[in-house]
Formats: C-alpha cells, sequence, structure tokens
C-alpha cells in the first residue's frame, strides 16, 4: 500500500465565509443578468404596445409610457379609430377578428385530430409494434424536412382539390403535419402505462376497443393533455404553411401579423398590439404545460 | 313483431361485426389507419409529386403541371451551380452552427446553475420557458423592434457608447444576420436548456458523491463524471436543435424577408421565393429534393455514434 | 470499550451529539460514538434507522443540525467530503460506469497530480491483490456484480483514507456469494488493519463482522457493544428481538414474588424460576408486570438440561409444528394459548401432538420492564 504522507489532499479548513459571500453573490448576478436578457425583449413588446405614436421612436426610450392608451388594441378591431389624428393617416390594412376566428377555429381542432390520431398510433406502435421498429425512427424524419419541402407539391395538389385558402385545408396540414408529434410524445407516456393492468382487462373479457379508450385513455390523459397543449402552440404559432396556403379567407393570426409588419408605413404600436394578443394563448398553453414539461421530454426523448 | 327481429337481426349483425372488429389485426389497422390517411395524403402523395416536378419544368403560368416537359436532371445541373442557391446555404449553415453553438454553451451553464436549489428558481424557470411559447412571428418581430435603426438597441449603445455608436442592424449583411442570431438564441436556449437540465437532473447522484469522497474538484466532478455521462443527452439536443434551425424560416422573414436584396436569404427562404414569388416550381422541387436527401444523410451520420453507444 | 485486544490504539473517530433532521423528520438522535484505529464497527438497523444518514454525514455528504464530528482528533464539521480523507463505498458502487476498472482505480490518483509511473504502480499493485488484473481494460458497467464490488473497494482504498465506510454493499448479492465476499472483507480489514464501518439491515451479517456493533432504531442508539455482548445481554427489547434468527421468544407475564420462587404467569400458562437463579435484584422489579425473553436455543429439553447440570422446573408443552433445517429444528411449542419457538438440535424424534417436557434455561432469561423495553437482567 502507499505511504500515508503522500499526495493527500490538503486538509484545510473549509472556505472561509468571505468567499462563501462572494460565490453566492456571483451566482445572484448571473441569475438576474440572465433574468433580464430573457424578460427584456417581451417586456419591451408590451411596452410599445401601450404607447401612442410620438413615443414609438422616442429618444431616449423608456419602458412605461409617458402616455399610456388602448389606442394600439382598439385600432386592430377598429381601423377607424381614432379619428383626426395625423399619424393615423397610413391605417392598418384590416381588422385583426378575421384572423382571429379563423386560427380559434382551425388550430383546436386540428390539435384535437393531432392528439387523437396520434394517441390510436402510438398505441399501435406501443403495444403492438404497428410499423415494427421502423416506426419512430420513419416519424422522426417527417420532422427533418424543410417544411417549404413539401409546401411545393402541396400546392400543386391543394390547387387540385380546391383546397387552397380554406379552413379545411389548413385544418388537414396543420393535423398532419403536427401527427408525428404527438405520436412520439404519446409512445413515451403510453410506454409507461404497465400491461398488466390491460392484460388484466382483456382476460376479464373486456374487449380491445374497450380496454384503450376507458382503461388506457384515463391513464394517460396528463400526457394526452401535454401533447394536446404542445402541438396547439405549434400549430397556434406556425407561419410558413399559412403564409402560403392562405389568403383572404382562411388567414391565421401569423400571417396577419406578417401583413402588418410588412405594410407600407410604421405603426409598431398596433403591430406590437396585435403580437402580444397573438402571444396570450400560447403563453396560457406554455403556463399549463410547465409541469409536464420536463417528465414530457423525458419520456419523448431519451426513450429514443 | 317484424320490428323485434329487425332489431334482432341488426343486433346479431352488430355483434359479428364487433367481434371481426375486436380481432387483433384489424384493431391494429384501425389504429393506425387515420395516421396512415394523413400521412399518405401530406407526406407520400406529395412527395411523389415533388420528385416528378423535380423532373420537369414547369411552372404555374404554362398551364397544367400533368402536361409539362420531361427535362430529366436540368434542374439538378442548375442547382448546383447557382450562386445564390450555395450563398443561402451556406448563410443557413453559419446561422445553424453559429446559433446552436451558442445555445448550448448558454443552456449547459443555465442548467448546471440550476442544480442547486436557490430562492424563487420555480418563478426563474418559467420565466426562462416563456420564449419557446411565443409564435416565432412575434419574436420576428420583436427583434426587428429592437434592432431598428432607432430601435431600442441603439438606443443602449448611445447612451453607452455616444451618438455615433448606432449600427444598421437590418440594412446590412452581417449585422443583420447577427440580429437574427441573436433572435434565434433568444428563442431556442429555452429549449436546449430544458433538454440538458432533464438528462442532468436524471444522472444519479452517487457517482458524483464517489468522486467527492475520492477528492475530486466541482470542475474534476463535471469533467470526467458528469459530462461523459452527459454525452447521449448533449447529442440528442445537439441534433434536434441543428435539425430545426436548418429550416428556420420565420424569424427572418418577419425580420428582414431575406434582404436586403438576399443579404440574409437562409435556405427556406431562397426556395420559398425561388417557388413561391417566382412560379419556378419545378426547379424548387428540385432544390427541396436535394436538401431532403443532404439532411437525411447528415442526419443519419450524426446519430450513428448514437446507436454505437448503446450497443 | 476499545483496547480488548491489549494493544494501544488511538481514537480515530469521535461523533459526539451527532443529530440530522430533516424538515422536522429526526433521522439521528444524540449520537454518540468512539471508534478506535484498526475497529471493525457495524452499524445495524432496520430500513430508515438512520445509519445510512450517520455514515454519510461522516462522509461529509450530509450536513449535522447539530454535534459534532473529530477525525483523529480534529474537528472535521466544516470539511467538505474531498478533504476528509474517509473512503465511501455505496450500495450500489457507483462506478464510473463510462470508465474501464483502470480508469476508475486511477481516479484518486490522477485528481492529485501523481505521475503515470506511480499511478500505474499502485493501481496495478491493488488490481492484483482484488484479482482484477485481467480485467484492467473492461468498461466497468460490464463487470459482474462481485467484480463491481471489489473495484468500488479497490478504488477507495488507493486514496489511502484514514477510514473507509461501507453502505451495505453485499445488498444486490445473492445469497452463496454474499458469505463469500463478506469472509473476504472482513480477512482485507484484519490484514490490512483499517478502521472500517460498515452499515447492514442484516443481523447476521452485522454479528459476523463486527468487532463492535452499533445497533440503531429510529434515529436512537439501542445498543453499542461486542457481538456476544449484543447476543447474551440485549439491553433493550429492540435489540433483543433484532438479534438472532428465529427471535428471541417473549411473553409478557405477570409475576408474583413466592418465597424462594418467582412465578410467572403467562396467559393461563405459569412457570417457577428459583430466585437465587435469576441473579436479580428486587428493587428494580416494579409493578405487576415484566416481559420475560427467552432465545429459542435456550429453550432446552428437560432430559438433556439435566445432563448438562441445568436444574429448573420443567414446564410441559405440546409440539405444534416442526421445522427441519438440516442438523436443527425449529419447534414451535404449544401451551394454552401461546406458542414459543425452540430450536434444538437433538436427536429426539417427536412428532405432532407429542407432549414434551422443556425448561428455560435461567442463565439465559431475560427480563424486560414493559414500559420502555429496557432490560432488568
Amino acid at each position: 500500500m502507499r505511504e500515508r504522507s503522500s499526495g493527500r489532499v490538503s486538509a484545510q479548513v473549509a472556505l472561509p465565509k468571505r468567499r462563501r459571500w462572494l460565490r453566492w453573490g456571483a451566482h445572484w448576478l448571473i441569475v438576474l443578468v440572465v433574468l433580464l436578457f430573457f424578460a427584456m425583449p417581451v417586456v419591451w413588446l408590451l411596452s410599445v404596445s401601450f404607447k401612442p405614436p410620438q413615443e414609438w421612436q422616442a429618444f431616449p426610450p423608456t419602458v412605461i409610457p409617458r402616455g399610456p392608451t388602448l389606442n394600439n388594441y382598439l385600432l386592430l378591431v377598429n381601423p377607424e379609430l381614432p379619428k383626426g389624428s395625423a399619424s393615423y393617416m397610413l391605417r392598418v390594412t384590416e381588422p385583426v377578428t378575421k384572423s382571429f376566428i379563423n386560427s380559434l377555429i382551425i388550430v383546436p381542432i386540428a390539435t384535437l385530430i393531432s392528439a387523437m390520431v396520434g394517441f390510436l398510433a402510438a398505441y399501435g406502435v406501443s403495444r403492438y409494434r404497428v410499423g415494427g421498429d421502423f416506426m419512430p425512427f420513419f416519424v422522426l424524419t417527417t420532422r427533418m424536412f424543410p417544411p417549404v419541402a413539401f409546401a411545393v407539391p402541396l400546392l400543386v395538389y391543394y390547387q387540385n382539390l380546391r383546397l387552397i385558402d380554406t379552413r379545411l385545408g389548413m385544418i388537414i396540414i396543420y393535423a398532419g403535419f403536427t401527427v408525428a408529434f404527438s405520436l412520439w410524445m404519446m409512445k413515451g407516456f403510453i410506454d409507461a402505462v404497465p400491461r398488466s393492468v390491460e392484460e388484466a382487462a382483456i382476460l376479464d373479457g373486456a374487449s380491445r376497443w374497450r380496454v384503450l379508450f376507458t382503461i388506457t385513455l384515463p391513464l394517460v390523459k396528463g400526457g394526452l393533455a401535454a401533447t394536446a397543449l404542445f402541438v396547439f402552440i405549434l400549430n397556434w404559432t406556425e407561419f410558413l404553411y399559412a403564409l402560403i396556403f392562405t389568403s383572404t379567407r382562411s388567414i391565421t393570426v401569423p400571417v396577419q401579423l406578417s401583413h402588418y409588419v410588412g405594410a407600407v408605413g410604421r405603426f409598431y404600436g398596433p403591430q406590437a398590439a396585435l403580437g402580444v394578443i397573438a402571444s396570450i394563448p400560447a403563453v396560457i398553453f406554455g403556463y399549463l404545460i410547465q409541469r409536464h414539461l420536463v417528465t414530457g421530454f423525458s419520456f419523448g426523448l431519451i426513450r429514443k | 313483431m317484424e320490428a323485434i327481429s329487425e332489431a334482432k337481426t341488426k343486433q346479431g349483425l352488430l355483434f359479428t361485426l364487433g367481434r371481426h372488429l375486436n380481432r387483433e389485426s384489424v384493431f391494429k389497422l384501425s389504429l393506425v389507419a387515420p395516421l396512415q390517411l394523413l400521412l399518405w395524403f401530406l407526406l407520400i402523395i406529395p412527395f411523389i409529386i415533388v420528385i416528378y416536378l423535380s423532373f420537369v419544368k414547369w411552372q404555374p403560368v404554362f398551364g397544367s403541371w400533368t402536361e409539362a416537359p420531361w427535362v430529366w436532371f436540368e434542374n439538378f445541373q442548375k442547382l448546383f451551380t447557382e450562386i445564390r442557391f450555395l450563398e443561402a446555404l451556406g448563410r443557413t449553415l453559419a446561422i445553424v452552427v453559429i446559433a446552436v453553438t451558442l445555445e448550448f454553451i448558454f443552456a449547459l451553464g443555465l442548467a448546471l446553475l440550476f442544480t442547486r436549489n436557490f430562492f424563487g428558481k420555480r418563478l426563474f424557470t418559467s420565466v426562462i420557458l416563456y420564449p419557446m411559447m411565443l409564435p416565432w412571428v412575434v419574436v420576428g418581430f420583436i427583434f426587428y423592434l429592437l434592432f431598428l435603426d432607432h430601435g431600442l438597441v441603439n438606443s443602449i449603445l448611445t447612451t453607452i457608447f455616444g451618438a455615433t455608436a448606432t449600427i444598421s442592424w437590418l440594412r446590412h449583411s452581417v449585422p443583420a444576420m447577427s440580429a437574427i442570431i441573436l433572435g434565434d438564441v433568444w428563442q431556442w436556449t429555452p429549449f436546449m436548456f430544458l433538454l440538458l437540465y432533464s438528462g442532468l437532473s436524471a444522472l444519479p447522484s452517487e457517482p458524483k458523491e464517489a468522486a467527492m469522497t475520492l477528492g475530486a474538484t466541482p470542475w474534476q466532478i463535471f469533467r470526467y463524471v458528469t459530462f461523459p455521462s452527459l454525452k447521449p443527452v448533449i447529442l440528442i439536443a445537439i441534433i434536434i436543435r441543428a435539425l430545426e434551425a436548418f429550416k428556420i424560416f420565420d424569424l427572418v422573414f418577419i425580420m428582414t424577408g431575406g434582404g436586403p436584396g438576399t443579404a440574409t436569404e437562409t435556405l427556406s427562404i431562397y426556395i420559398y421565393q425561388i417557388g413561391f414569388r417566382f412560379g419556378q416550381l419545378s426547379y424548387a422541387a428540385a432544390l427541396a429534393i436535394v436538401i431532403l436527401i443532404t439532411v437525411s444523410i447528415v442526419t443519419r451520420l450524426a446519430v450513428r455514434p448514437l446507436f454505437e453507444k448503446e450497443g | 470499550m476499545g483496547n480488548a485486544e491489549g494493544k494501544d490504539r488511538g481514537i480515530l473517530l469521535e461523533l459526539c451529539g451527532l443529530q440530522k433532521e430533516f424538515d422536522g423528520f429526526v433521522a439521528v438522535e444524540g449520537l454518540d460514538l468512539t471508534i478506535v484505529e484498526g475497529e471493525f464497527i457495524c452499524f445495524l438497523g432496520p430500513s430508515g434507522c438512520g445509519k445510512t444518514t450517520t455514515l454519510r454525514m461522516i462522509a461529509g455528504l450530509e450536513t449535522p443540525t447539530s454535534g459534532e464530528i473529530y477525525l483523529r482528533g480534529r474537528k472535521i464539521n466544516d470539511l467538505i467530503p474531498q478533504q476528509r480523507g474517509v473512503g465511501l463505498v455505496f450500495q450500489n458502487y457507483a462506478l464510473f460506469w463510462h470508465m474501464t476498472v483502470y480508469d476508475n482505480l486511477a481516479f484518486g490518483l490522477r485528481i492529485r497530480g501523481v505521475s503515470r509511473e506511480e499511478m500505474d504502480k499502485y493501481v496495478k499493485d491493488v488490481a492484483e491483490r482484488f484479482e482484477l488484473e485481467s480485467l484492467l481494460n473492461i468498461k466497468a458497467r460490464r463487470l459482474d456484480l462481485s467484480a463491481m464490488q471489489r473495484v468500488a473497494v479497490a478504488r477507495t482504498l488507493l486514496t489511502d483514507p484514514y477510514l473507509l465506510l461501507f453502505d451495505e454493499p453485499l445488498n444486490n448479492i445473492r445469497p452463496g456469494l454474499r458469505e463469500i465476499l463478506r469472509a473476504e472483507l472482513k480477512r482485507l480489514q484484519k490484514e490490512l488493519n483499517r478502521t472500517m464501518i460498515y452499515v447492514t439491515h442484516d443481523q447476521e451479517e452485522a454479528m459476523t463482522l463486527g468487532d463492535r456493533i452499533l445497533v440503531m432504531n429510529a434515529g436512537k442508539v439501542e445498543q453499542l457493544d461486542t457481538p456476544r455482548q449484543i447476543y447474551l445481554h440485549p439491553r433493550t427489547l429492540f435489540v433483543a428481538d433484532f438479534i438472532g434468527r428465529p427471535s428471541m421468544n417473549f411473553m409478557e407475564t405477570e409475576y408474583e414474588m413466592k418465597g424462594e420462587k418467582i412465578s410467572f404467569k403467562w396467559n393461563g400458562f405459569s412457570f417457577n424460576i428459583e430466585k437465587k437463579d435469576l441473579d436479580v435484584e428486587e428493587k428494580h422489579l416494579k409493578g405487576k408486570k415484566l416481559i420475560v425473553g427467552i432465545r429459542p436455543e435456550h429453550i432446552l429439553l428437560a432430559d438433556e438440561a439435566e445432563k448438562g447440570g441445568i436444574s429448573a422446573e420443567p414446564l410441559s408443552a405440546m409440539v405444534d409444528l416442526i421445522q427441519p433445517l438440516g442438523a436443527k429444528k425449529i419447534i414451535d411449542l404449544k401451551s394454552g394459548d401461546h406458542m414459543v419457538k425452540m430450536v434444538s438440535s437433538s436427536e429426539y424424534s417427536f412428532k405432532r401432538g407429542d407432549r414434551i417436557s422443556v425448561i428455560f434455561d435461567p442463565r439465559r432469561i431475560h427480563l424486560f420492564d414493559p414500559k420502555d423495553g429496557r432490560v432488568i437482567l
């Protein structure tokens, strides 16, 4: 055995108090900086959305508007307001209500379809190995490709089917392109349910469908909810396909925003207001997911 | 009388039907049927169409796509010599590499920071996770606002460095790319953080404790124990994020539209322009195919170490 | 305490009033302990009794709520684990799974910046002793359990700690192999003359391995003694019950002094013991109830006892169940409504239903105060 004295880590006294404070302080500094970094842009958005036109490009910039106003928000709904203000000569192009209605129809329906289809298929893959071992990988590959790549033929296709600029068309697209994700997430959750519970039910005489809906489904309710919320956010914020496949009838919120940004003239206030409102559903759902977030990811991903 | 017997036959029919539906093979089929439907409709058939389109020369103005002339590999040849394409590719790769690297470093740092418990951790976590949830277009807009000539960023710069410190962010290639990368980093660092943090939390604590009793400093523990165990998670996180970053569109579209000119044109924007603004759909199809193939190959190669490890 | 061998050995570890609370739950309460160099101490107790927590506090992985820890005379409460010179072998070995055996062993040396040649020499040295040479280049996760355990122990030895701690290291090993490894460990300890603390919930293990055993329950120390003392003179009901398999028989009796005898009455079943045999002072006996304890192996067949010179009043009981265990038999005796277990290695063949005559060896009777479980005799 080695000599006792050689090479031992010197048994010094623990870090003196001062250094401990330093470490703690540095820790908190970093935390603060990071917090600022992530919060600031959103705060700015909110700030601009409540500012009157004079303050949009004011220097020095302020976070809290000097003359806060709700006009920007009102303008979104009714482009006529307010009258008589010089900077409103270049008005916003159209009210946003239509895009909101569209999004509120398209997204939930597509999400529901995606979640259910994903759930069923995930069950098949998890319990019956449908599609073999190739399936999960295949499903992953659909996420790999740039959406534009599929948009090209889809356009041609949709034109023939006359699905362009329709809500149905968008629903199909959104459901289809998120179903892979739904499947991936749900598979993880279903895997976590022990087969023995289902087998016991089958032995008791329940049909497979009954087992699926009365036993498995309740047990993965949490996972289903998390998946649905995720998919909702994905669909709500989707832009590219909406851009290509909608025009005036089925325009969605993100596209509406891009119109505002691209329009002639500068009316950052209403644009910011629209941005804020467009974010609200996503933020709410995001908050709801937070608890599921870590588990969902560990299931879905580490289980690759 | 007849109604009852009719009902009975119906019941009988349903019963046999039910029995058939319950059989395993039918069950399996019906589980995946809706999925298959969607996939075929939205993925497989378009895929075939894409391949077809890439071999013809067609634009919507020409008329029906089924009657387009076959030109075989002409589109592909054009593609490889088209400077605009190569530039777009280069830019996209640059964005991916820089953004993902930055995101990884920040996310890892954050994840490590979070291993200790500290006051307000939950609130802090919530704040950090929000950027991911925002619609990408909104993020694009926010950063557009921030980087305007008279936007917040320039205001801050002038406050610190004096009146001449403004940069025309969105008017020149490099600053615009930087702004875009910053936007991407802002939005997606939380995502990486989430993945890395999950991975980190899932690690068993005993090897770390063992290392402690053996005399390792925190840095040594990270280097020899934590990091190696984290490698698979890191790899997955980077691959996923890189794949997503490669497709970047929304952010760029809103912030610069690809401009000025083509200064910030990424691949997706390039294809969009070619296919949907200029209408050269068959050329766009060829582009799409080339990208599809390249991405598949690269992903396959990148993922291989993962599967090897598990063996 | 301590100097049983007559050698003059220094005190290595001292725990004074050690206490650990988690959010109001008291895991360890007022623990005092002194260990001398070269000792093999076992912490024994059921799960959750605080033995692992105590171990971790000694290692520095948990901070005591109050109390002090002294290692070689120095207070180490404020030292981080790296600085304590204490080695810990974890329950699931906690090897560095992605590293080879060589790297695992060399870890402690590598981080201390020991030179390549020296490191190589020491590692090979230890590997040889633990029969790990052929495995040096194998990744830790591929090893079998016994190899893992050896690597875990060898790894700690290479950092030359003052004290070695073991957290139930043989838990996951199948019974046959467990005894073999146990013996190896004991042999190793004596050879190297290292001080070791070994945590386990298996009383057999503790009894065979320890020079002294610290029995713990619900955070408190029940008894600290040599195995022999713990076996013969358990201080509390808990210790008496926990040690020994099959466990001690307990009878809640009412007693009465009747001249030279003490009469114990237990649910319709009574027996008398000579007062003089019981070496107990009257003043210690309070109240009307006592718990009488006797180990199954100390219940003897009346005839055999007679031959061995032990005399006491025999009791008659009925054989209810015989469980043969090779050389021994466990016999359930029934008297009235109650059962008593007895262990006998005699050749007598009786069968179920037989009435036999037994005596309780008076030298081995334990009396416990029913109120606090403390022993009186």
